[in-house]
């Protein structure tokens, strides 16, 4: 809510490049918001920060392959609304642990070639709420 | 209130007594070696090799990286097979680890072991 109040929305991107300079812009703002989002969750026994570093550049990397500056506007406010949404602690701890720290590959990891018949729908229900 | 704070301070306060009485005219810190600043932040400069120790350290443990190649002359990009956004994230591991915030145009220009070694260890923050 606070996020939705006090927004404004920047001009697009005039070119991909600018684009790519607002996604740097973007990782190092979450990056220097790291500590305090440690801090607030209390995530110190379950991540460390390069930890998280490296899970939002995977973020930031399962869209590499966008080259519509205007789409890449889209996925970067997005990507805002997520961190000012965690920053202003409007989630909770199992959230951020459940997408961040956990990640998609789940608690339970799928390593036998038990359950081979198993449709995909069942098995993504099994592993993760988040993707 | 600020009675009881004067007696508080004058509780801990300790003045040099001095048996020549026109020394004390004299403020207390010129007697001092004005090149050492005890309380400042630019004494206690990092060494070249603790930060280039520290600096392969990050890098090393870079999920991606093959420790066997990190040298201090690395370049990030064309040695180490990362991309732009690898580079990135070290630049701000660096960060982290030396307590400094580097500005974006000049983080864009860190792109080997060598530029950032340098960049740090001129940097009169580091720590």
């Amino acid at each position: 809510m606070a996020f939705a109040m006090r927004v404004k929305v920047p001009p697009n991107s005039a070119n991909l490049a600018e684009a790519r300079h607002r996604t740097f812009d973007f990782f190092r703002t979450a990056c220097r918001s790291i500590p305090s989002i440690m801090d607030i969750y209390n995530l110190y026994d379950v991540a460390n920060p390069s930890q998280l570093r490296s899970t939002i550049a995977s973020e930031i990397r399962k869209n590499a392959h966008i080259t519509n500056p205007k789409v890449i506007d889209m996925l970067l406010f997005k990507g805002m609304e997520e961190l000012s949404n965690i920053t202003e602690h409007a989630k909770q701890r199992h959230h951020i642990i459940g997408q961040y720290v956990v990640g998609n590959h789940g608690l339970v990891q799928d390593v036998a070639t038990k359950d081979e018949e198993l449709s995909n729908f069942l098995k993504n229900f099994y592993k993760s709420n988040y993707f | 209130m600020a009675s009881a704070l004067r007696a508080a301070i004058l509780g801990h306060v300790r003045v040099p007594v001095v048996a020549n009485g026109s020394k004390l005219l004299t403020p207390l810190w010129i007697h001092r070696n004005t090149s050492v600043r005890s309380m400042s932040s630019h004494d206690d400069h990092l060494e070249k090799s603790q930060v280039i120790d520290r600096i392969l350290d990050i890098v090393k443990s870079f999920p991606k990286v093959d420790p066997s190649k990190v040298t201090p002359e690395v370049h990030f990009q064309k040695d180490l097979g990362l991309d732009s956004l690898d580079n990135v994230e070290l630049i701000m591991a660096i960060e982290e680890e030396f307590k400094l915030e580097i500005p974006d145009k000049e983080a864009d220009k860190i792109d080997s072991c060598a530029l950032a070694i340098e960049y740090v260890y001129n940097h009169p923050m580091a720590s």
